[in-house]
């Protein structure tokens, strides 16, 4: 059998003859950046060939090299079969890294209802006088204590068997945990002694690309530990759809593993923080777009992805934790976000209970903005939501120099409007190797007000100034000279870009658009505009409105929440009583298909202007862009 | 529902071609646009009595449709002749001329590209329109020459689009051009161009927009609701829609119906093509129509003539 | 006139109970200001607000049908005062006229036309409606007989024209019980003619000179218990007509003049003016019209003016799935995929056959969606297209393995390939490229 070692780490794993890199580097558990789920389509799992034996069409995939990468061995893992004994080297570059993961959130205050309880009990012993059975001594004592009922309590067989030597043994001092379940309450466990302190839940966003998990103690309501990891399905594609067609394939069951394993990761990580023991978190609820809550409960996701777009059920699920693998006490309780739509996933029903929406009676709009971006307009009577693919380029993808949030992105930019000199902040503040979003937006609404690009985001090549060139295929303006950056390139945007991210806020914004037509809503009548997601925290809010990424609205309407979807996690872990709007939500919300909406293109052509069309859409901009043209003649 | 009296926007008004008197040498200038109203309803008071026929002729025929080669002979060779004959024979308002000759491969011969465009103006009196290059890279020097050639004539210069506008906005600011603002059948998109040439300084005044016309079935539908939305949001008050409009539908004499009709029938399904797309195109709005046959012209302008007859508003001078 | 999904939404019960058919009454109420739904769904709508959403949805211009069987057509039922708004319902009958001077060899041979004459064009049979006889020698006995010359000929929709009573009997004694339009009523005529309407239930056209009297007519009909009326406002030039229909579709629209909610009459047969008038008719709503039978290529690009007028333009119009034949092509031509869009098709098509290259074209089914929405909305995917090549039997046609798919659709080869285990090659986005592509790289990569 032929081995791989895995440079600069030097880890060895043997394999069979004709298995890819990329497999390989998976069963050896390294984390590779795959874009397009490992079709050769994306260019991203760079790695060098240094020793051995390995098929790889050098020809084909060229073009996805530099004459020096190439030079080096450069070959893409997801193409290259081992043949024999070989050394590769992976670039830093090709290893994903640590991105900025948004665990903040907005911290709404919120009641603890839990729907576990502990109480301690110390019970007398049976006695000829008193022979009433061990059960009923102990519901008896949980009544006592304030618990529910003793005739309400269902008591499983699994702890009935345990109840008679945990009593004796702890000669009748123990702790009895309570549940509220869908049936009523049960008694799900009994132990020696007074643990009743030590009751905690967890609430978890299982995001497609990170986890990020909240423990928190269920009698105090505090905050214990916050903790975060990559998504392990990472490793069979990037993307939603790369990992359902890894489902299609028949992997869904190792899906499912991966995502409770990478809430595992992150719940071991938070229980060693906290100093507690993982057998004590008793309820975990759980919230994740459609597809993701899908795998994790083991639903085949493939039929809500194709129309008619039904999901499996519109309603909160709940579960036993361990017949999903959740690492927590054997009887926890699961609680899963429901989801309305293909689009429309947990995660935004999350985001709704975060912002408060549901509950207010002026309307809101929310907007969470990925890869796919969702937008939710209304208030506690009606609510419209849609969804649709914003492209990948606000989030670095597919711009020349785009890249995601991680070290020596540059974040802010703000260009000095006569001499065209940028100034610049990169993420950690080492050199920059490219733009991520937040940067990208900074830049645009710059390049419009200093009057280098139209509105429709073309370069005038008419201005004199050495940033402004043609480049290989496009014009391009230079944000960095290569001597400033940490890859020894130029660092340019080029009218290719602008385009490309001019079409992506199109899309957002036409969709913003679309539901207030059909709400028959006006800009002014919306009362705030709620930014979920990590996209939402590092944006100028006053760029997004220049470009037109949202409606303009005064910026003191606008805000984040951050995580809205561990945020929402939160409030249903610490509230029972939330959980009722949560089903209500999923149950009012309508949704409108974008691409069968006649409206949609037209909004997104008018959209495809910076700002808008129609500047009377954003008078604030038509004045400031106007006065920016005055002064530049 | 809008009624006449919601409307708060008029069509701008654009002039075309210079007579002696304001320092050209046409015969006859033209205003288009003033609407106030749906095209040919009582209140409209358009400042041009009735939509004006452009007829459209090339210095390059290779690619022109066979049905009109037929028709007009050698003509198709010598657009200072063409030019000639639709003005006295054909009965057009306005001549249009397409300098298919710089679509070439090869590089064109820019001066005789200026010689045309001297030659067509020496032979016509009426105002023209000039169709530059169909390549961006040498955009710049033939709506140089072609502006230069036309100084102070108030030509009608074709076609600026979202992708290219800056070289012919330049050619119509520097020698008192109008411009014709092309764009793929979508209001919006229309609008868009509108702006940027509005924001690089050229005035709405020296604006004509062209919504693209696909021919009858082939999407003609599309343009003809393009045009009625453009003409609405003017009157609604929308002033970066507030041009006249002009519509072509290049493609109306080489569709499939055309070529393949029967010898004996050609003419007549040519000709039915071309009206069906030109007629209705004026009923939705458009204030120069162009044609490519020369039996087009007059059935065009009469059933044109019919729609306008007892209506308000001043005749364009010479329009008829 | 039209609520909003929101007003509508407030007058449901908000029970969210999924008896209509929605999921949430939200779903409901967004369907039902678009008209893509009944109110008569809802089981827990009280009388009043039953009524007043039907009011609200329910189309202000009454539906007339003219003519029985398979060739019978309907019009009215509009909705909008231009067609962007949402799309206009019926096309408007046109129908050849004859004159009962004419001889009977004459009338059945305009009568044959009108029976055979089709020309089918994407996806659709476009033809005459029908024939109209007027009763030009006066004469009761000629009129009748003109019409049963007609009637022996072949069942379709009649409109009889005559000014006289006595004359309109003669004929509908012949025809009477198929529907035929009856034209017309007059201030002079009116209660004779409503007689003979009500009798053989027949839709009526009325005739008057301007707005204000043709709706005092037009209310004295409905009155006489005269229901399907047709307005002819009887204009004297095409500008007269434009203005007057014009009036008449807004009143109809407002609901301010009930007695104007009726489909309208054009005449298209003054001498030189037919093509004109037949074009506006069809732009400006009207709803009947009447024409003397002018050549087949003009018949054809009027008819294809109303089916481009008459598409949803929310629908663009669809072509059958299949392989399509361009040129003559042999095997080892090359394979086109491109997507059921007719507009699409027909500009590919253009510039195919322009530039004589033969190949196949496989159409799939994108529901008439153009390649790029297509692709966005997933509606192209590469199983539908292993599925097309497999249900359509591609490679027996074309001999290869090899399939172009559009510049927009680039996206999807690598998995087009994997699925099918087809070789792709990815076109140009622009039909007008397609050519020279061919040229280039199909030679270059061509099987064998």
């Amino acid at each position: 059998m032929p081995s791989v070692t895995f440079l600069p780490a030097y880890r060895k794993i043997a394999v069979d003859p004709g298995t890819t890199i990329l497999a390989a580097a998976q069963k050896a558990g390294i984390q590779m950046n795959v874009v397009c789920g490992g079709q050769g389509k994306c260019g991203k799992c760079v790695v060098y060939l240094k020793s051995g034996l390995a098929d790889f069409d050098r020809e084909k995939y060229g073009k996805y090299f530099t004459p020096e990468e190439r030079e080096n061995g450069a070959c893409l893992a997801c193409q290259t079969m081992v043949e024999g004994d070989v050394q590769v080297l992976i670039p830093e570059s090709t290893l994903i890294q640590e991105q900025k993961i948004l665990v903040e959130s907005l911290g709404i205050a919120t009641d603890l209802h839990p729907s576990v309880w502990k109480y301690a009990l110390d019970l007398q012993p049976p006695t000829l006088e008193d022979p009433s059975p061990d059960l009923t001594r102990l519901l008896w004592g949980i009544q006592k204590k304030g618990g529910p009922v003793a005739e309400k309590i269902y008591a499983p067989l699994e702890v009935l068997r345990s109840i008679p030597a945990v009593l004796r043994d702890s000669g009748w001092k123990v702790t009895a945990t309570v549940a509220l379940v869908p049936g009523g309450y049960r008694l799900i466990n009994v132990e020696k002694g007074d643990t009743a302190a030590f009751l905690y839940g967890a609430a978890v966003d299982l995001g497609t690309t990170t986890v990020v998990v909240y423990l928190r103690s269920l009698v105090d309501g505090k905050v214990l530990a916050v903790t975060s990891n990559y998504n392990r399905q990472i490793s069979c594609g990037e993307d939603i759809l790369s990992r359902v067609n890894y489902a299609r394939k028949g992997g869904l069951d190792r899906l499912q593993q991966l995502a409770a394993e990478s809430i595992n990761t992150a719940l071991t990580a938070a229980a060693n923080t906290a100093g507690i023991d993982r057998e004590e978190i008793y309820e975990v609820v759980i919230s994740g777009n459609t597809v993701m809550t899908h795998i994790l409960m083991g639903i085949d996701p493939a039929y809500m992805i194709e129309e008619p777009y039904v999901p499996v059920v519109r309603r909160y699920l709940t579960a036993s934790a361990h017949r999903l693998g959740i690492g927590v006490n054997a009887n926890a309780g699961l609680f899963v976000f429901p989801a309305v739509s293909d689009f429309i996933g947990g995660d935004v029903v999350a985001d709704i209970l975060a912002a408060g929406m549901a509950e207010r009676e002026e309307v809101s709009l929310l907007i969470d903005i990925g890869t796919n971006f969702e937008v939710v307009l209304g208030n506690r009577e009606w609510m419209f939501s849609c969804a649709g693919a914003a492209g990948p380029a606000l989030e670095g993808g597919e711009v020349l120099f785009g890249m995601r949030a991680n070290p020596g992105a540059i974040e802010k930019i703000s260009l000095d409007l006569e001499t065209l000199d940028p100034a610049y902040e990169t993420i950690n503040r080492v050199k920059p190797r490219g733009i991520c979003g937040s940067g990208l937006i900074d830049l645009i609404a710059d390049l419009l007000r200093a009057c280098v690009i139209d509105r429709t985001g073309r370069i005038n090549t008419s201005i004199r100034s050495p940033r402004i060139r043609q480049g290989a295929h496009f014009p391009e303006f230079v944000v960095a000279w290569a001597k400033e950056t940490a890859i020894g390139k130029d660092i340019v945007i080029t009218e290719n870009d602008v385009k490309s991210l001019i079409m992506s806020k199109a899309s957002i914004l036409a969709a913003c658009f679309t539901l207030m037509g059909a709400a028959g809503i006006r800009r002014d009548e919306i009362t705030s505009i709620f930014f979920s997601g990590a996209f939402g925290n590092y944006l100028n809010k006053e760029h997004a409105i220049i470009i037109g990424l949202i409606p303009e609205v005064p910026i003191t309407r606008i805000r984040n929440i951050g995580n809205g979807a561990v945020e929402g996690a939160n409030i249903a872990l610490m509230d029972r009583k939330k959980r009722r709007i949560v089903d209500d939500i999923a149950r009012k919300i309508a949704y409108i298909e974008l691409n069968a909406e006649a409206s949609f293109m037209d909004e997104y052509t008018r959209a495809t202007f910076l700002p808008h069309t129609d500047l009377s859409l954003f008078p604030d901009v038509e004045r400031l862009l106007d006065a920016c043209r005055i002064r530049r003649g | 529902m809008a009624e006449p009296s919601e409307w708060t926007g008029t069509i701008g008004r654009v002039v075309l071609g210079a007579t002696r008197g304001e320092g050209g040498t046409r015969s006859v200038q033209y205003c288009i646009g003033g609407s106030r109203d749906l095209p040919f309803l009582p209140d409209e008071v358009p400042c041009g009595k009735r939509p004006l026929i452009a007829f459209e002729i090339c210095d390059d025929p290779a690619l022109w449709p066979p049905v009109v080669r037929e028709q007009v002979g050698d003509l198709a060779g010598d657009p200072a002749a063409w030019a000639r004959e639709a003005e006295k024979a054909y009965g057009a308002d306005l001549v249009r001329l397409h300098l298919t000759s710089t679509h070439r491969r090869q590089v064109a011969d820019l001066e005789g590209v200026k010689r045309t465009v001297e030659s067509v103006l020496a032979a016509t009196t009426l105002p023209l329109i000039i169709e530059g290059s169909g390549d961006p890279a040498i955009d710049s020097d033939v709506f140089q020459r072609c502006g230069e050639a036309g100084a102070g004539e108030r030509l009608l210069l074709g076609t600026a689009e979202a992708d290219r506008y800056r070289s012919i906005a330049a050619a119509a600011l520097a020698y008192g051009h109008a411009v014709i603002a092309q764009s793929p059948i979508d209001i919006n998109l229309a609008k868009q161009l509108n702006i940027l040439l509005r924001e690089i300084g050229v005035p709405a005044d020296r604006i004509v927009i062209d919504p693209y016309t696909g021919a009858l079935g082939y999407g003609f539908e599309y343009s003809y609701s393009v045009m009625e939305r453009i003409r609405f949001a003017a009157l609604k008050g929308d002033a970066d829609l507030a041009m006249p409009v002009l519509s072509a539908a290049p493609d109306s004499l080489t569709v499939r119906e055309v070529r393949d009709a029967a010898p004996a029938e050609r003419q007549e399904r040519a000709l039915s093509w071309e009206f069906h797309a030109a007629f209705p195109a004026a009923v939705a709005g458009a204030d120069i129509v162009c044609v490519r046959h020369p039996l087009s012209v007059k059935r065009v302008r009469d059933a044109c003539s019919a729609l306008s007859a007892g209506l308000k508003g001043t005749p364009a001078q010479g329009g008829g | 006139m039209a609520l909003k999904a929101l007003d509508i939404y407030k007058i449901l019960p908000k029970k969210n109970c999924k008896e209509c058919g929605f999921p949430t009454c939200l779903t409901f109420a967004m369907k039902l200001a678009s008209g893509k739904a009944d109110a008569g769904t809802c089981p827990y709508l009280d009388e009043a607000t039953r009524q007043l959403l039907k009011g609200a949805t329910q189309p202000p211009i009454r539906r007339v049908k003219i003519g029985v069987g398979e060739r019978s057509f309907a019009v009215g039922e509009e909705i909008v005062l231009f067609r962007h708004d949402k799309s206009f319902v019926h096309p408007p009958g046109i129908l050849f006229q004859v004159s009962d001077r004419e001889t009977a060899e004459e009338i059945r041979g305009v009568a044959s036309r009108v029976k055979d004459e089709v020309f089918p064009r994407i996806g659709e049979l476009l033809r005459v409606n029908g024939i109209a006889i007027r009763n030009d020698s006066g004469s009761a006995e000629a009129f009748g007989k003109a019409v049963r010359v007609v009637e022996e000929t072949a069942e379709f929709p009649e409109v009889l024209i005559a000014g006289s009573p006595t004359s309109m009997e003669a004929a509908l004694a012949e025809c009477g019980n198929y529907r035929p339009l009856i034209h017309a009523a007059t201030a002079e005529n009116l209660g004779a003619m409503c007689t003979l309407a009500k009798r053989y239930g027949a839709p009526l056209a009325v005739r008057a000179r301007g707005i204000d009297a043709l709706r005092d007519l037009a209310g004295k009909c409905a009155a006489a218990g005269v229901p399907d009326l047709v307005l002819d406002p009887a204009p004297e030039t095409l500008g007269e007509f434009l203005q007057t229909s014009t009036l008449i579709r807004r009143r109809a629209l407002a609901r301010s003049a009930p007695e104007l909610g009726y489909p309208v009459y054009l005449d298209a047969t003054v001498p030189g003016r037919e093509q004109a008038t037949l074009s506006l008719g069809i732009l400006k709503y009207a709803g009947v019209m009447v024409t003397t039978p002018g050549s087949p290529a003009s018949l054809l690009a009027t008819l294809t003016l109303r089916q481009n007028i008459y598409t949803d333009p929310q629908k663009p119009i669809q072509m059958t799935p299949g392989i399509y034949r361009v040129g003559n092509p042999a095997r080892g031509d090359p394979l086109l995929l491109t997507v059921n869009f007719s507009l699409t098709y027909f500009t590919l098509l253009g510039y195919l056959e322009a530039s004589r290259i033969s190949c196949f074209l496989l159409l799939v089914d994108t529901e008439g969606f153009s390649v790029l929405t297509a692709v966005a909305s997933g509606k192209l995917n590469e199983t539908m297209i292993r599925d097309s090549l497999q249900r359509f039997s591609v490679e027996a046609e074309t001999g290869h393995r090899t399939l172009v798919l559009p510049g927009y659709a680039a996206p999807l080869s690598g998995r087009v390939e994997e699925a099918t285990g087809w070789k792709v090659l990815v076109g140009p986005r622009d039909a007008a490229e397609v050519p020279e592509f061919l040229e280039q790289s199909w030679k270059k990569t061509s099987p064998g």
